[in-house]
């Protein structure tokens, strides 16, 4: 089985680093990019979305940003290409426990997991599950 | 018992009952009547006892009959008796006693139609409270009925005379009153009907209506008579009914409600002394048509109260609204006006009636409660600006600290471990970061009292210029001040700092690295405030889609790395501690401008 492809949204280096040393000592995978906010993570997605083939299987996007937040990032998806919503599964990850944010996230029914920081083993666990799943 | 025979009798055919008894109250002889009036028949022959008839004597009777003497006057006597049939009858007895046989003559009648009668008009005497009276002129004697004597309020056996009924009357206006108009019934016969006073035997005032006639015979009055009502009551309500709108009056006099009276049909608006008060218009000087009050509106509210009038009239909607006019002073009122239009039975709208009420110091309790409002809007604003940078700012970083310990204990990664804990202390740090940040925003938020002063914005403006020098030598911005040299701003003296170093970094980070940084400050002493501007040509801002955050707590709008994000949200807390404002003219890619104003205290000359 081929390693699944993991994109981690974030606008701090160090969580972005910390979450990729967990998430490749947990087994997921090794193949893991960073994206520092909501517009950089929407071209490449946008950009992939021609060759569906190339999506990655995990987004986890956090949703305090610069640029282009995580609410406006799910804004553009959900007007953008289908293959996106159909073969990506998309964790919102944040440090928010308002459950202004937890509501706001139900939604988007495109929208696979509500996870709070920080990122634990378990919460590693439960995504490889649902990966394999899906 | 003792039967006499009598074979003939005198009186036995008389058409009346009537029997005569010897002084021991023995029938002696009777009329057939007799029987028949106590529905008995005449026994065959001799006589019944009296009581059998009559049933149980009466005392005056009883007495005749026990006295050795003979009665010689006569009585006069009404009975109540229950006939056989159980029938309630009245009756009068009259006996005349027969000197000469020693004999004495009773004589019945049947007075129970009359005395229903009677009973009849006595209680609604009662009822209505009339009594009656008679003054016979020629004998000078004076009746009063029950009534009359229960409204005087003397004994059943009060005897008047004409002196004293006349003096029952409340002296002063109530008994001249009267006794004019007795005076002239009696001289001319003319009838009188008068409200009067009178003061009763036990000392009560009490409003009478005493109605009089006189009997002439040959141009002389021979009787007076006539009826005498207690209207007390009803005149006393009606007196408080008086009193009530008296009251009425007055309270509206007293209120500022001014009410109005608008002739449609001829364009007569009529307006009471409230009114006029209300307006500061002398009366002599309105002209009395709609024009004259259309003059005193507010322009900006002219259009719409004539619209509303028109609409009342119309009958599309009620007169209820609030405009604003100005007094003959200047003095700008808030009026709330109501009204009511009347119309014929076509529909066809004749007359407006209205009141009119001040409500300018309502107005300024609900603008004052509305201010309350904001500020306690602004402050939860501040909250949840608060709740929101404990959540991100703290949470984000103390969870990175939690996973990069929790991996150092677990081992994961060993190689990496240096990294980590270069990783921690940067965590840390920003922690220690946040921490001073949320520190000064509490401070604004608790420190409204520390006092405000004149400030001088030149000197100010030096001092933090030359706090950061390093940084402007090292980007090189051409910096234009135009401040005059003594103009002052009434705040903190920290806050306008603080401000004012915020602005002057933001231009640095801010800056299009294309173009050379300028930086334009402008000062303006107005009457009532002060404006001081910042103007750079940087990246500027989007103002559309981040105007409504662009003060809030760690928001950032460049993508850039310093940015935090606190700084305007301290500014824009620091200014409204200050009572002044802050406001931003910006376009993405233009730079931006941001100016400060501050009002200068109306009793605190510089």
């Amino acid at each position: 089985m081929t390693k699944p492809k993991v994109f981690v949204v974030d606008d701090d280096f160090v969580f972005r680093e910390v979450a990729e040393v967990l998430i490749k000592s947990s087994g997921l995978t090794d193949e893991i990019s960073h994206f520092e906010n909501g517009l950089q993570v929407y071209q490449e997605l946008v950009h992939l979305a021609e060759t569906p083939s190339k999506l990655p299987e995990l987004v986890l996007l956090d949703i305090n940003m610069p640029v282009m937040n995580g609410w406006e990032l799910l804004e553009e998806l959900k007007d953008g290409p289908a293959a996106i919503k159909m073969g990506v599964q998309i964790h919102i990850l944040t440090s928010s426990i308002a459950p202004e944010d937890l509501n706001l996230s139900k939604q988007y029914d495109f929208i696979k997991g509500y996870i709070t920081k920080p990122l634990t083993n378990a919460d590693l666990e439960k995504l490889s599950k649902e990966l394999n799943n899906g | 018992m003792k039967i006499n025979k009598q074979p003939l009798s005198t009186i036995q055919n008389l058409p009346f009952p009537i029997v005569l008894v010897d002084k021991h109250m023995h029938i002696k002889d009777c009329s057939d009547s007799f029987y028949e009036f106590f529905g008995m028949e005449r026994p065959k022959d001799g006589y019944l006892e009296l009581e059998t008839v009559i049933g149980e004597l009466q005392q005056s009777l009883l007495k005749i009959k026990k006295n050795k003497r003979f009665q010689k006057t006569q009585v006069n006597e009404f009975i109540t008796h229950i006939t056989r049939k159980n029938e309630l009858k009245w009756y009068k007895m009259v006996l005349n006693p027969s000197p000469e046989s020693a004999h004495y003559y009773i004589y019945f009648d049947d007075v129970t139609k009359k005395k229903i009668a009677l009973d009849l008009s006595l209680q609604a005497e009662k009822t209505a409270r009339i009594g009656s009276w008679e003054v016979d002129l020629v004998n000078n004697k004076i009746f009063w009925s029950e009534m009359t004597k229960e409204i005087h309020e003397v004994p059943a056996n009060f005897v008047p005379d004409l002196e004293t009924g006349i003096n029952f009357y409340k002296e002063g206006e109530h008994r001249d009153k009267i006794i004019e108009v007795v005076s002239e019934a009696i001289e001319n016969g003319s009838p009188y009907d008068v409200e009067l006073i009178i003061v009763t035997a036990k000392g009560n005032e009490k409003w009478v209506r005493a109605i009089g006639k006189a009997e002439m015979i040959n141009g002389k009055a021979v009787r007076l008579f006539g009826v005498f009502k207690d209207i007390d009551k009803s005149k006393r309500s009606n007196d408080k009914i008086k009193v009530l709108t008296n009251r009425m009056r007055v309270a509206v006099e007293s209120s500022n409600i001014g009410i109005w009276d608008y002739d449609i049909v001829n364009n007569i608006l009529v307006w009471d002394d409230n009114m006029y008060d209300l307006y500061q218009i002398d009366r002599n000087e309105f002209s009395g048509e709609v024009a004259a009050w259309e003059q005193t509106i507010h322009p900006e509210d002219k259009e719409k109260s004539l619209k509303e009038v028109e609409l009342a009239i119309e009958g599309k909607k009620e007169f209820n609204t609030e405009f604003r006019i100005i007094t003959a002073d200047g003095t700008i009122r808030h009026i709330h006006g109501r009204g009511k239009v009347f119309r014929d039975e076509n529909g066809t709208a004749l007359r407006m009636i209205g009141a009119n009420t001040d409500v300018s110091r309502i107005k300024k309790a609900d603008n004052r409660l509305r201010q309350l409002l904001s500020t306690t809007e602004k402050q939860n604003k501040s909250l949840l600006n608060f709740a929101h940078i404990v959540s991100h700012n703290l949470r984000s970083n103390s969870s990175n600290l939690s996973m990069l310990t929790g991996m150092l204990l677990d081992n994961i990664a060993p190689a990496k471990q240096q990294r980590f804990l270069e990783m921690i202390r940067i965590s840390s740090e920003r922690l220690d970061e946040t921490v001073v940040q949320l520190n000064e925003v509490i401070k604004i938020q608790t420190d409204h009292n520390q006092k405000s002063q004149w400030v001088s914005i030149k000197t100010t403006l030096d001092n933090v210029l030359e706090s950061i020098n390093a940084h402007i030598d090292e980007i090189q911005p051409s910096i234009e001040i135009a401040v005059p040299k003594d103009l002052k701003v009434y705040g903190m003296s920290a806050y306008i700092s603080s401000i004012f170093l915020n602005l002057l970094t933001n231009s640095l980070k801010y800056r299009d690295p294309k173009k050379k940084l300028v930086i334009k400050i402008k000062a303006k002493g107005e009457i009532d405030q002060t404006v001081i501007s910042f103007q750079d040509n940087g990246k500027g801002i989007n103002l559309e889609k981040h105007g409504s955050n662009l003060f809030g707590m760690y928001k950032t709008f460049h993508g850039n790395k310093d940015a935090k994000g606190v700084g305007l949200f301290i500014s824009k807390n620091q200014m409204d501690a200050m009572n002044a404002q802050i406001v931003t003219n910006s376009k993405e890619g233009h730079g931006a401008t941001f100016t400060l104003t501050f009002p200068n205290p109306k009793n605190n000359k510089q």
